[in-house]
């Protein structure tokens, strides 16, 4: 009796039919622009409103996936005016910097090294010329006239991230 | 407690928010409209603070060039995929090299800082 009771599960499983299922994939190459930590403007003095951590605020941080090296150039594009602020009376400076932060090979520094800044310093460029992960940080300052308050309310700029396939 | 605690902080910490425009190097054919080529570019939109993207094509100079689409601004819900078609005409076909997929921000977002995003393709 105990032979049989192995003998039945044995010639069930020996019947037991296996079917390999594939998994399909392809990685082609792309470029994927991630907003990583949304900025935030702190406001140390009257005059002034900075992403900076010293002054209170938070720096954006923009990350780029790169699956291809060579296929893109990445374009960061600092703001130069709010897109939506209170009725501003005033001239307002802007000063801005887009440089490499965190990255997942350390060759990804000559991004920094070799990076071209225009448009009086609000848009950078960088050769996407290794794959991996890279991670921008953003830097923005936006100053009010001559030691001006600037008036109560919500202030809202953008940043323009852009991957360009080369 | 401090498992759990540290559970949900990784959750938080992981949600992207990512915007992808494939592919990179997209090649016209002819269509079934004479004289008129296209090509399928794939948009996914894994930003949960964009609900639509604007298509655009330029020339070597970045001067826009004509195109036809179903919608040249596209909504894309959270996560979707959405294959998109885009039109040339024969005599555009020469001088069209970028075709660009931008992140449309709505005028009531009131972050204080957002980043728009936008993907250049390139023609072959």
């Amino acid at each position: 009796m105990k032979k049989l009771l192995f003998l039945i599960p044995a010639v069930a499983c020996a019947n037991t039919a296996v079917a390999n299922i594939p998994i399909n994939g392809v990685v082609e190459s792309k470029c994927v622009i991630i907003t990583d930590t949304d900025g935030v403007y702190g406001n140390p003095t009257a005059d002034k409103l900075s992403t900076t951590a010293s002054d209170g605020g938070v720096v954006p941080i923009i990350r780029y996936d790169i699956i291809t090296a060579d296929a893109y150039k990445a374009v960061v594009t600092t703001p130069n005016s709010f897109s939506s602020s209170p009725s501003l009376d005033d001239v307002v400076e802007w000063t801005s910097s887009t440089s490499v932060g965190d990255q997942s090979d350390a060759n990804m520094s000559a991004f920094e090294t070799n990076k071209v800044v225009y448009n009086n310093g609000h848009t950078t460029e960088f050769d996407l010329t290794i794959a991996g992960t890279v991670w921008f940080d953003v830097s923005s300052v936006a100053e009010y006239g001559y030691g001006k308050a600037f008036p109560a309310g919500d202030y809202t700029a953008l940043i323009t991230a852009e991957c360009i396939a080369q | 407690m401090k498992k759990l605690f540290l559970f949900c902080f990784l959750m938080v910490s992981v949600q992207v928010s990512a915007h992808q425009f494939t592919p990179t190097y997209p090649q016209l054919s002819l269509s079934h409209i004479e004289g008129v080529y296209k090509t399928e570019m794939v948009l996914f939109n894994n930003r949960n603070d964009i609900e639509y993207y604007g298509l655009d094509v330029f020339d070597k100079n970045w001067n826009p060039v004509r195109f036809a689409s179903e919608n040249k601004v596209v909504p894309l819900s959270y996560q979707e995929r959405k294959y998109v078609n885009i039109y040339i005409r024969e005599m555009d076909v020469s001088s069209a090299l970028y075709i660009c997929s931008k992140s449309k921000i709505l005028k009531n977002v009131k972050d204080p800082s957002i980043v728009a995003s936008r993907i250049c393709s390139k023609l072959k």
